[in-house]
């Protein structure tokens, strides 16, 4: 195609058309789609809506231009003296021999872009109203089933059903899992966000993320995540990065925590907090009614005092009969409520039994006692041959005679001596 | 094995826990004032025990359940297992 004179041929004279248009395939050839830093110089916009601008280093510059098509979907507005990453490709503006990168993709780079990229959407996304605290809604205190969009590998994770098994075991947790960084994150996160909204049992969401850069955290500075958080059916609470890295999630969010543990402790209830209201409550129930209870019986004496002389019998009676029914369904009230206590004292007791000597003997050991003054007996020397003996076992007793001491001095490599039964532990 | 955990389960109209706390302290509350007849005094205790009951059932069910969506869409979920999950 680039057919180029040789040098020992005849002259061949090429139109610039020729010249540029043969340039123009080699650059596209050659170069193809590039990824380009630099900073952006001599930003302009254009009637028709397309972006023009210079892209440069200290070393050289090259002209750019984004449609305005691309440049529609720019989640933020380029800045001279900005810091781009430019995707696209190089070629040659024929009419007037420019080089050209034709950018298809644009993203802020470095700290100064991610900042401003970052006020720029806030701007916007607060302008529609996308933060108002009135659109916040109220967190359920008792989720039925709490939704996590997160990486499933990711120690915010970790951190997350970490909490949830201190603060409240029996809720269950579903996990939306999901890329949080790189190419596409967002449109990942948001999906995963959608896909929850999709379970009725999930009440309240979680979207967490570890600590991370600026650039790391990026996925959660998108549109496209902010409005999967809005449009969310049930309430979402972020935790992402650290205390100080506010987020456009963030500010979308129903609730914001500092960090992916905090995000849990705000959605889960104390369980051992709880508790303890719900046994005073039932403390309060039951002296209320013995309250109640106790006035009954003392009109009812009193009643009865009156009436005894003059009222019909059956009137007692019907009285009596009342008063033993609140007392029936005070008791029956009471042993529901100590019910609960007992089945704490049986695992309690649980506990102790693991601790008793009857479980050691359960391994195997045995108690030795001298039937004859009922002495356990520690060392061989504490019984004399023909002395009768009983031995307590995990199951039983045997009785034994002593047929005499074994030679054996103190035995000394048999491992461990056996635990003294009588101070077990 | 795969896809086991499928979505429809326990859609039970389960009155919320925090419904039933409140209700269980308003009980508490009317008790308290001390002016109901015995019959009504008796049935308020014996709802505020009843409740309080199933509040602790609640709170005392230990099965714990993880699962982690799994496919395309979010019509399966399967268990977690928890990373690195080491004992202690």
């Amino acid at each position: 195609m680039s057919q180029l004179p040789g040098l020992g041929g005849a002259r061949v004279v090429l139109s610039v058309s020729e010249l540029v248009a043969s340039l123009r395939g080699l650059v596209e050839e050659r170069i193809g789609r590039v990824w380009v830093v630099g900073e952006v110089s001599n930003l302009r916009r254009a009637g028709s809506g397309h972006l023009y601008f210079t892209l440069k280093d200290e070393g050289a510059q090259l002209r750019a231009v984004l449609f305005r098509g691309a440049a529609g979907r720019l989640p933020f507005e380029p800045q001279d003296g900005l810091q781009l990453v430019a995707y696209g490709e190089v070629t040659l503006y024929e009419p007037r021999g420019d080089l050209q990168l034709l950018v298809r993709h644009l993203e802020p780079r470095g700290r100064g872009a991610l900042q401003l990229a970052f006020e720029q959407l806030r701007a916007r996304l607060d302008a529609e109203g996308l933060f108002d605290p009135a659109r916040k809604r109220p967190l359920p205190t008792h989720p039925r089933v709490v939704g996590i969009v997160t990486s499933s590998s990711a120690a915010a994770l970790r951190d997350v059903i970490q909490v949830s098994g201190r603060r409240s075991p029996a809720t269950p947790l579903l996990i939306s899992p999901t890329r949080v960084q790189g190419e596409g994150a967002e449109a990942e996160i948001a999906r995963a966000l959608d896909r929850l909204a999709e379970r009725p049992e999930v009440e309240v969401i979680l979207l967490v993320r570890g600590g991370g850069s600026l650039e790391d955290l990026w996925a959660f500075n998108s549109e496209e995540v902010a409005r999967a958080i809005v449009r969310a059916r049930v309430p979402v609470v972020s935790g992402v990065g650290h205390e100080i890295d506010l987020t456009i999630a963030d500010l979308a969010a129903d609730a914001r925590a500092p960090t992916p543990s905090a995000a849990a402790a705000l959605v889960l209830p104390d369980r051992e907090a709880e508790r303890v209201r719900l046994e005073r409550d039932l403390r309060r129930l039951i002296g209320a009614m013995r309250a109640v209870l106790q006035r009954a019986i003392a009109r009812f004496a009193q009643g009865r005092d009156a009436l005894r002389m003059l009222a019909p019998r059956a009137r007692l009676e019907a009285q009596r009969a009342r008063l033993a029914a609140a007392l029936h369904g005070l008791e029956r009230g009471m042993r529901a409520a100590q019910e609960r206590g007992y089945a704490r004292l049986a695992a309690a007791a649980g506990r102790l039994d693991s601790l008793s000597p009857l479980a050691v003997l359960g391994r195997g050991y045995a108690i030795v006692w001298r039937e004859a003054d009922g002495r356990v007996l520690r060392r061989a020397a504490e019984a004399a041959p023909g002395e009768r003996l009983r031995l307590r076992l995990a199951e039983g007793e045997l009785r034994a005679e002593v047929r005499g001491p074994e030679d054996v001095a103190e035995p000394k490599s048999l491992g461990n001596p056996p635990p003294s039964p009588t101070r077990p532990r | 094995m795969s896809g086991s955990g499928d979505g429809a389960r326990e859609p039970s109209q389960e009155v919320p826990f925090e419904t039933a706390l409140s209700r269980l302290e308003a009980l508490v509350a009317r008790l308290e004032r001390g002016d109901l007849p015995l019959e009504e005094a008796l049935a308020t205790f014996e709802e505020g025990v009843a409740l309080s009951r199933r509040c602790s059932e609640r709170l005392e069910a230990a099965e714990r359940r993880i699962e982690i969506l799994v496919g395309e869409g979010a019509q399966q979920a399967r268990p977690f297992e928890e990373p690195g999950d080491t004992a202690e």
